[in-house]
């Protein structure tokens, strides 16, 4: 019997070790809960960091520029210096409301053309210069939008005479956007599936009858995307047209003429003496916004759904 | 397969006998847009070449103006301290370093916050506001800087001045790092890093929270089956198949710091001194530029367009870095 008993120790000792591994894996396995807990919760937490201060940004925006907006009077006048006698008289934006759609309309008009046509020479050709400007195209999209205007400043006010101007601007503009609109347009055209292309060919549609009649209006929805998102991102930059645009102080369509822009009131404002400045730039600021968040909307939603009807 | 078109890397031709393959040439080089000799496709590179001028002449306008200064005053822009507006010395080391400070210490909190957030857009909020928190992330990313600046000098910097700076100040060594600036400024260079990484997070985390979803989901479900828990999956798996593209975020999003230019001009000060400790004004080659330009004389001019040209260099090594691990990335994926 003893060796009965003796046999079946070896049994229990392995229920014992069983125990053991069990009890030290369950302290493990607890530890890598806790532990998994904490770090996602800290996850959580950035999250929470970076809402934050956008989602002050954005309340002070409105909660400062919504009274500043209501006023008819904002987009109509013009722009008045206050006074020690009229501290409170600031006037309007239109010659920035103006000057902003002056300078995007400007600038799309130099650079849809090239930018598009640009975009589907790069998405149908594999040469050396294509792959020559596909680098160059995603180099100058990051490049500091400064320097735009510091190319549009010894180019256009200096080497040309032309002077401080609207078109300085949207020449400086449709440099920035040139990159942007050419990356889109070569992306939407490459997405074109080969199948229409071949079946243009397969019915003896010349190349480039098949390019512009068919290829180019199955990509048009992404091209308008870019373009549209080109222009949202130029309309919000101050810092090319800072330097060249002379910040005009009348209404004026012309594109030799000084203008300002929204943007660069903003700037100004807010360095501004006046505490009634320093109010009215909310709410130019969130006309700006609201601009910029209608542009990049719409881009967004007609996209989906263009996606969707395919 | 059928639908493959020619450009899959295959090509026919060579199997043709030789007459045939001339003529099989003559009919691929009618058929591609590129090649074919129509007034279209002239149009085409013609667009083409206008956009690499343009781009030369972006590159060389802007050297060319600086040569004048880079030829005679090279180590001044480079090193010199102190700005001597209007015949000079101009010397940039001011400019760089503060570019450099406010947009690293700036990357430092975006990258460590951002990663945080898109892991817990991709991995923690309900799959039916995912897709409204990416939209609301990418239109953040689409506010025009200058608010960010607005914000940041309206409302930030009397914040900075009334409470943030006394609390700094009432800790033990806190003046060894950030200096003692009493009541007199609100913006500062930390004011500056800490705009510049609000700025940049809805970009960094636009970004990164793609590279993060496209991770396989075979991967992910295979480590959790294994026993592994959330967290263990986040870093075991997901961080480092995400890496690369994270890098390119990372350096995408730096390089958008350091061009930023108004809203560094409204919050960093304006005041071109080498600034270690972080509450005094500093500047960056971006906002010198902006706030000099508007009064200064032809030398200066050329000066700044010197500047510009470091800039160029910084920005342009960044975007070819993240642009390469960006590439590298896709074909990581791609053999996964």
């Amino acid at each position: 019997m003893s060796d009965l008993v003796d046999l079946q120790s070896p049994h229990e000792i392995g229920h014992e070790m069983r125990d053991e591994i069990r009890r030290i894996s369950d302290h493990l396995r607890r530890r890598r809960q806790v532990r998994s807990t904490i770090m996602v919760a800290l996850c959580g937490v950035a999250l929470a960091v970076t809402a934050v201060p956008l989602l002050l940004l954005l309340f002070e925006l409105f909660h400062r520029g919504l009274p500043v907006v209501l006023h008819t009077g904002f987009y109509t006048q013009l722009p008045q210096t206050p006074s020690l006698v009229a501290p409170n008289v600031t006037g309007g934006v239109s010659n920035a409301i103006i000057g902003s759609i002056v300078l995007s309309a400007y600038a799309a008009v130099m650079a849809i053309p090239v930018g598009v046509l640009a975009g589907v020479y790069l998405a149908e050709s594999d040469s050396k210069l294509a792959t020559m400007l596909r680098i160059i195209a995603q180099t100058m999209a990051g490049a500091p939008s400064i320097l735009m205007g510091l190319f549009a400043f010894s180019f256009v006010v200096r080497a040309l005479h032309i002077g401080f101007s609207a078109i300085a601007g949207s020449f400086a503009l449709a440099v920035l956007m040139l990159p942007v609109i050419v990356i889109s347009s070569e992306i939407a055209v490459r997405g074109v599936p080969n199948t229409l292309r071949e079946a243009g060919l397969a019915l003896g549609a010349k190349p480039h009858k098949v390019s512009m009649r068919i290829v180019l209006p199955a990509a048009v929805t992404g091209i308008v995307t870019g373009i549209i998102l080109a222009v949202s991102r130029a309309i919000g930059e101050t810092a090319p047209v800072l330097l060249v645009i002379g910040g005009g102080y009348i209404n004026s369509w012309k594109p030799l003429n000084p203008v300002s822009a929204l943007p660069l009131s903003i700037y100004e404002n807010a360095k501004s003496q006046w505490p009634s400045l320093r109010t009215q730039v909310w709410g130019i600021a969130l006309v700006l916004v609201v601009f910029v968040f209608i542009l990049s909307l719409s881009a967004r939603i007609w996209a989906s759904r263009k996606q969707r009807a395919r | 397969m059928a639908d493959r078109g020619a450009d899959d890397g295959v090509d026919f031709t060579d199997l043709l006998p030789p007459d045939l393959q001339r003529q099989a040439e003559v009919v691929a080089e009618f058929n591609s847009v590129t090649t074919s000799r129509t007034w279209y496709h002239y149009l085409l590179i013609v667009a083409s070449l206008v956009f690499a001028a343009v781009s030369v002449g972006f590159v060389g306008t802007i050297l060319w103006n600086s040569l004048p200064e880079w030829a005679h005053h090279s180590r001044t822009l480079l090193g010199g301290r102190g700005w001597q507006a209007p015949i000079g010395p101009f010397g940039g080391l001011a400019m760089i370093v503060g570019t450099l400070e406010t947009s690293l210490i700036a990357l430092a909190l975006a990258v460590v916050i951002g990663i945080g957030t898109s892991i817990s857009i991709v991995f923690l909020i309900p799959r039916r506001f995912r897709n409204i928190v990416a939209t609301l992330v990418e239109l953040l990313a689409a506010v025009p800087s200058i608010v960010y600046g607005l914000w940041g000098f309206l409302v930030l910097a009397p914040w900075m001045l009334t409470t943030v700076n006394p609390w700094l100040n009432s800790w033990p060594f806190a003046k060894a790092i950030f200096g003692n600036p009493g009541q007199e400024f609100g913006t500062s260079l930390l004011l500056a890093s800490i705009v510049l990484a609000v700025m940049i997070l809805p970009t960094f985390v636009a970004i990164s929270r793609e590279v993060i979803a496209v991770v396989p989901q075979d991967l992910i479900e295979a480590s959790l089956s294994l026993g592994a828990t959330r967290w263990q999956v986040i870093r075991e798996v997901v961080l480092p198949t995400a890496r690369v593209g994270l890098f390119g975020a990372t350096f995408l999003a730096l390089a958008r710091a350091t061009g930023e230019t108004v809203a560094v001009a409204l919050v960093a000060g304006g005041v071109a001194n080498v600034q270690f400790h972080l509450l005094y004004p500093g500047t960056s080659i971006a906002a010198w530029i902006a706030t000099q330009f508007g009064e200064s004389s032809s030398t200066e001019i050329s000066a700044l367009m010197a500047l510009g040209v470091i800039l160029m260099i910084i920005n342009f090594g960044l975007s070819l870095i993240s642009r390469g691990l960006v590439n590298r990335q896709r074909k990581i994926l791609a053999v996964v």
